[in-house]
């Protein structure tokens, strides 16, 4: 069997991949913790729940009820700091730190660290940090940025010269956070604290808080979906409480956006590498697959599937300007496969190959019919100057960015999770509704006498909008459809009726 | 009758002395609890312009503006209670104004701003020596009540060890890090972000004092 599809498969890139993707069930339920317990159980720690219960006794039953405090864990376990650490402070004689990053949580929780380290969650402020300016600061302004982007994408944690943190950018549990320590991340952005319960984690809830909205309407799709459908009414049969959740051994009632994304299912071991299995980007003007490279440093990237896959042990540049060398490429088909195997624990084969087609295909046709054309529309009007370089100043923009950013991913999430209203009515419907009365339209204004040369073979080389020239094409979905053409003959012969009945 | 006579030493010049010396001290009493009073008045203290700046921060905070009324004034909290102790809190507070006359220019805001920390730390030091020994002039641990349910109980359960100051600083004055892990490096990034200042001003000018 074929295992990888590598640019150069060597036996050991093989079994890296293999132990990375389909460690043992073993690994599945084993592993917790990394360190020994003897480094945890602050003496200190009894001392702060003892006055915590009183000054905010919300937080602390949280923590009376969480595994941590059955496991010994306490308050400075999590909370200490150095003197050196940019956000020292000192509290009731100890040096703590108010932000428990990734890496504090890591000391323990060392695979989970590993896993969600470079993932699309901990690069989430990284990657659109250079976006912000244009919506966050120019078009609306930068209280924003902490209310809005922030909130889910994670805030540059600034702490000010006087040890305060500056409140531009904290309090904030934003998932690509950049933390004082340097850490990306936020694990308290799924895991509310104090009480990180593991079933809180595993409802659909712990995504919803940014996978909702417009954009990214996941929420919403997944609601209205069969899998979404199945988990509202038997919720109870879950099992979110067990200490192992595999899919198809502890669970059956319903997958939730942990199951397929992130969840361990059959011999699929859980990542909290979250976008691991996406073979697809679907918030993109265009939607390409992807690879995911991954470097010798522990850091990851994802790359257009439309380039050659990079060779193992080339230098490559990551998304933060550093150049790393590459330890392994992960292709869009193995991801593919990956997420299939979780499918597999409910559906046959040739249903999951099926539905993902379906998918692919709906993918495929907002790509070629709707996202290139638009994309290499916008590109010639700002080539040639009939658009101004920066965003929002134009309406046509506004209709560019909706038309992908909103209708487009909208209905690529609705068909990637088996929402009909949102593929369609909140989804595709809209993508060409925009494309035809705004888009096409406003872009011809833009271009003026250009918009022929421009636009029209963009429209033609996709061959699929040749419906717009075959005007006289009927169809009765607006009420109304033409007389039918006159019958001569039947004319004739009434004709000659109405003389014999005379 | 028994007549009391004056000791033989008790000439007239000696009499005179006590007399004079007796209405002097009283008198040097008197001066000296004007003088502790005086110069522990937030009029006095602000005297010189770089205490201004402490003022601002003090001015916007709840022991100047209290809804009740009661406000503290600088001596009130940075000078002991007592004849004695207030007059050696003055005695050593000479120090301060013989380095605002011969030391750096505290009236400049940066110069101010740069060495706060160092002040904020010894004025720590000082209540911690003390045991709070001026917030207790108002504050009885015994009947801290709060706004919040529990803290009365925190007040009561949760002190042991400790004094006000441990707990409560960063009250009036401008925020500065606990000693522990106060960075000059950041501090002087933040002066110099604060006034508009090249990086490194902060360094040159602490330098060159």
């Amino acid at each position: 069997m074929r295992l990888l599809s590598l640019p150069s498969p060597g036996l050991l890139a093989k079994t890296l991949l293999f132990v990375l993707l389909f460690g043992c069930l073993g690994q599945v339920m084993a592993v917790k913790v990394a360190l020994d317990p003897d480094n945890w159980g602050h003496p200190e720690g009894e001392n702060c729940v003892s006055c915590h219960e009183k000054a905010s006794p919300g937080l602390a039953q949280q923590w009376h009820d969480s595994a941590h405090k059955v496991a010994g864990v306490n308050c400075m376990d999590c909370h200490q700091a150095e003197q050196s650490d940019a956000d020292a402070i000192e509290h009731e004689g100890q040096i703590i730190a108010t932000i428990v990053s990734p890496k504090d949580c890591g000391r323990c929780h060392e695979q989970e660290f590993k896993e969600q380290a470079g993932s699309v969650h901990a690069e989430a402020y990284a990657i659109i940090e250079d976006r912000i300016p244009a919506l966050a600061q120019n078009m609306t302004g930068s209280a924003m940025q902490a209310a809005g982007c922030d909130q889910c994408h994670g805030s540059l944690v600034k702490v000010r010269g006087d040890g305060t943190l500056d409140p531009a950018t904290w309090p904030n549990s934003g998932i690509g956070r950049i933390n004082p320590d340097g850490s990306k991340g936020s694990c308290s952005s799924c895991h509310g604290r104090h009480a990180f319960s593991k079933a809180q984690a595993r409802e659909p809830s712990a995504c919803v808080r940014c996978h909702s909205g417009p954009d990214s309407p996941d929420k919403e799709v997944f609601e209205a979906s069969k899998h979404g459908m199945l988990y509202a009414a038997q919720r109870e049969q879950m099992n979110l409480h067990a200490d192992t959740w595999v899919a198809g051994q502890d669970y059956t009632a319903a997958p939730t956006c942990t199951t397929c994304h992130m969840g361990a299912a059959g011999k699929i071991p859980t990542t909290h590498d979250v976008g691991l299995r996406n073979a697809w980007n679907l918030n993109q003007p265009v939607s390409y697959q992807q690879y995911l490279v991954l470097f010798e440093d522990g850091s990851k990237l994802e790359l257009p599937a439309t380039e050659k896959a990079p060779k193992r042990g080339t230098e490559l540049e990551k998304a933060d300007g550093t150049m790393a060398k590459v330890k392994a490429v992960i292709t869009p088909d193995r991801r593919r496969k990956v997420i299939s195997l979780v499918c597999l624990e409910c559906h046959g084969k040739g249903f999951t190959e099926a539905f993902m087609t379906q998918f692919d295909n709906v993918v495929e046709l907002y790509n070629s019919k709707f996202g290139e054309p638009a994309e290499a529309i916008m590109a010639v009007l700002y080539e040639r100057g009939l658009l101004t370089p920066l965003p929002f100043d134009e309406p046509l923009e506004f209709t560019y960015w909706e038309l992908w950013h909103d209708e487009g991913a909208r209905a690529r999430h609705g068909a990637s999770m088996m929402s009909a209203n949102h593929a369609w009515w909140e989804g595709m419907y809209l993508v060409g509704r925009n494309f035809y009365s705004r888009f096409i339209p406003q872009a011809r204004a833009v271009a003026g006498d250009q918009a022929a040369e421009i636009i029209d073979p963009v429209l033609a080389s996709t061959g699929q909008h040749e419906w717009l020239g075959e005007p006289q094409q009927a169809n009765p979905i607006l009420g109304w459809m033409p007389p039918p053409a006159p019958d001569v003959d039947a004319d004739a012969a009434a004709a000659g009726n109405e003389e014999v009945s005379q | 009758m028994i007549k009391l006579e004056a000791p033989h030493f008790i000439t007239r010049h000696v009499l005179f002395a006590l007399v004079a010396g007796g209405i002097g001290g009283v008198v040097f009493m008197f001066f000296l609890l004007e003088f502790d009073h005086y110069t522990s008045s937030n009029e006095f203290c602000t005297t010189c312009h770089s205490m201004t700046y402490a003022d601002d921060s003090y001015q916007a905070s709840p022991h100047y503006n209290s809804p009740s009324g009661v406000r503290a004034s600088c001596g009130d909290c940075h000078v002991s209670e007592g004849i004695i102790m207030a007059t050696y809190d003055h005695a050593i507070g000479t120090k301060d104004l013989i380095k605002q006359l011969f030391g750096p220019d505290y009236d400049d805001p940066v110069v101010n701003l740069l060495h706060l920390p160092e002040a904020a730390f010894a004025a720590r030091d000082w209540f911690r020596a003390r045991d709070s020994a001026t917030c207790k002039r108002c504050h009885t641990l015994e009947a801290i009540q709060g706004v919040r349910a529990n803290t009365a109980a925190i007040h009561q359960e949760e002190t042991g060890g400790k004094t006000c100051v441990d707990c409560h600083y960063n009250l009036v004055h401008r925020h500065v890090p606990s000693e522990q892990t106060f960075k000059r490096e950041s501090w002087n990034a933040m002066v110099e972000g604060e006034f508009g200042l090249e990086p490194g001003a902060a360094v040159r000018l602490l330098s060159s004092e």
